[in-house]
C-alpha cells in the first residue's frame, strides 16, 4: 500500500510544480474533491474486507444469511456516497 | 495488526463467523433433556436428524447401539476440528493447531494402550481421533507397530520422541504404562504454553491466561485425586509445568490433605470462579461434581472471552471446548442408559451451561 501512497505523492508534487509554473493554485478544488472521493472509497474497501470475509463465512454455514450478509457488506459504501456530496458542493 | 510473519495474515473474521454458526448448532439443554429419556437406538435415530447425519449413515451398517453413537461422535468431532485447521491461516492456524495437539497425545496414548493390551492394529485404528497434527498414514503405521518399543521408536523425531524415550526406561523397569502416558500428556501441556505468553496482543495474552487456567485446573484435579485416593504416589511426578497457581513443591505439600488444598485454591486468584466447584466438593464430598464444576467454569470463561474478543482465537477455543463437551455429554447419556442409570444419575454426569 505504501508504494501507492508514495507514487501518489510523487505525481501530486509534479502536478503542484506544473500548477505553480502556470500561475494557478497548485491543487484545484476539483482535484481535492476527487481526492476525497478516492480516499473514502479506499476506506470503504478496507472496511468491507473484514465484513465481507465474515459474511462469506456465515453464508457458507447457512445460506439463508445471504441477504443479511450482502447488506452488512455494502454498508460502508455509504461513506463513498457521502463523499460524493463534496463533488456536488465544489462542482 | 500484530501478525507473525510466517504464513501471512490471519483470517479471524471468516473463521469466527463460521465457528459461531457451528456453535449455534450444538445441542441445547432441551435436546439433552430429550436424549436422557431415550435408549441407545433412539439416540442414534435422533442424531441422524441433526448434524451427525452423515456419520450415523456411514457407520450405521457396521456398528449399532452405543458403539455406533461413540464412533459417530468421534468422527464428527474430527471432521469439525479438521475444518477449523482448513479455514485458519497464519498465526490463527498456529494457535488452533497448538491446542488440537491434544488429540495427538490422545492418539499416542491410545496406540500405546492398544499395543500393551494386545489389541490388533484395526481395533486400535478404530479408536483414533483423526483431529491432531499427525496424519492418517503415520497413525496407521503407529497402530501397526508390533511392540511398545517399536511405537516409541516410530515417534522418535516428533515432539513426543524424547520424553517417551526417557519414560520407556521406567516402563521397562515397572511394566506399567503410566510413565509413558504421563510423558505424552506432559509433552502436550508443556508445548501448549510455550511461546504463548510472549506475544503482546491482549487477546493472545488472554489465550495464554486461559491455557494457564487449564493447566492449573488439571493440576488441582490431579492433586485432589492423589489426596483422596491416599495412594503412595509422588505428586511431583504428575505435576505439569506452565500454570501459575502452584509450583511442584506446593503440590507435593498440599496433596497430602484435601482441606488444605481446598483452602489454598479458595484463596488463590481462581477463588471466585471456582467457589461453586469448591462448595460442591465440600457439600457432596464427591470428586465427580467438583470436576464437572471445573469444566463448567472453564467453559464459561471461554464463552466470556469469545464475547469480549470476537476477532481473536478465543471464539474458536470456546467452540472447541463446547464441541468436546457436547460429545462427552452425549457419550455419557448413551453409556449411562446402556448401564441402566436413572435419569437423575445421568443428569449429574452432564455439564450443561
Amino acid at each position: 500500500m505504501y508504494e501507492f501512497v508514495l507514487a501518489f505523492v510523487e505525481s501530486s508534487v509534479l502536478l503542484a510544480q506544473d500548477g505553480a509554473a502556470s500561475g494557478g493554485p497548485a491543487f484545484t478544488a476539483e482535484a481535492a474533491a476527487a481526492l476525497s472521493v478516492g480516499l473514502a472509497a479506499l476506506a470503504a474497501g478496507y472496511a468491507e474486507r473484514g465484513i465481507g470475509s465474515a459474511a462469506i463465512g456465515a453464508i457458507a454455514e447457512d445460506e439463508s444469511l445471504f441477504g443479511t450478509g450482502l447488506i452488512m457488506t455494502v454498508l460502508p459504501e455509504t461513506l463513498v456516497i457521502l463523499a460524493l456530496v463534496v463533488v456536488f458542493i465544489v462542482g | 495488526m500484530s501478525v507473525e510473519k510466517t504464513g501471512g495474515p490471519s483470517n479471524y473474521e471468516y473463521v469466527s463467523a463460521r465457528v459461531r454458526a457451528r456453535r449455534a448448532k450444538l445441542f441445547a439443554e432441551e435436546d439433552y433433556r430429550k436424549l436422557i429419556r431415550m435408549g441407545p437406538g433412539e439416540i442414534a435415530r435422533y442424531m441422524e436428524e441433526t448434524e451427525y447425519e452423515d456419520e450415523i449413515n456411514a457407520l450405521g451398517s457396521r456398528y449399532d447401539g452405543v458403539d455406533l453413537i461413540e464412533y459417530a461422535l468421534n468422527r464428527n468431532l474430527a471432521k469439525h476440528f479438521e475444518d477449523l485447521l482448513d479455514w485458519a491461516e497464519g498465526r490463527l492456524y498456529t494457535l488452533i493447531a497448538r491446542y488440537l495437539r491434544k488429540f495427538d497425545a490422545w492418539n499416542v496414548k491410545t496406540a500405546l494402550r492398544g499395543i500393551y493390551s494386545g489389541a490388533d492394529s484395526e481395533t486400535i485404528a478404530e479408536d483414533f481421533t483423526y483431529a491432531g497434527e499427525f496424519d492418517r498414514q503415520f497413525l496407521d503405521r503407529l497402530a501397526e507397530a508390533g511392540s511398545i518399543e517399536d511405537a516409541v521408536e516410530l515417534l522418535d523425531g516428533t515432539r513426543y520422541g524424547e520424553p517417551l524415550a526417557a519414560a520407556f526406561e521406567d516402563y521397562e523397569e515397572s511394566g506399567v504404562l503410566i510413565p509413558l502416558e504421563n510423558a505424552a500428556d506432559r509433552t502436550y501441556y508443556e508445548g501448549l504454553i510455550e511461546g504463548a505468553t510472549k506475544s503482546g496482543n491482549r487477546a493472545t495474552q488472554l489465550y495464554a491466561e486461559f491455557l494457564q487456567a487449564e493447566i492449573d485446573f488439571r493440576n488441582v484435579r490431579n492433586a485432589l485425586r492423589i489426596a483422596r485416593s491416599g495412594a503412595e504416589i509422588d505428586p511431583e511426578d504428575y505435576f505439569i509445568e506452565g500454570g501459575d497457581l502452584f509450583d511442584a513443591s506446593d503440590v507435593a505439600q498440599l496433596s497430602g490433605n484435601v482441606d488444605e488444598l481446598v483452602t489454598f485454591v479458595r484463596d488463590s486468584s481462581y477463588g471466585d470462579d471456582l467457589s461453586d466447584a469448591l462448595n460442591e466438593l465440600e457439600r457432596a464430598d464427591s470428586l465427580i461434581g467438583f470436576e464437572h464444576a471445573l469444566d463448567a467454569a472453564l467453559l464459561e470463561y471461554s464463552n466470556h472471552l469469545s464475547h469480549v474478543f470476537p476477532l481473536s482465537v478465543c471464539p474458536v477455543l470456546a467452540y472447541i471446548l463446547a464441541k468436546e463437551r457436547e460429545v462427552e455429554n452425549i457419550r455419557a447419556i448413551a453409556r449411562g442408559r446402556e448401564a441402566g442409570l436413572t435419569e437423575t444419575e445421568i443428569e449429574d454426569e452432564l455439564v450443561i451451561l
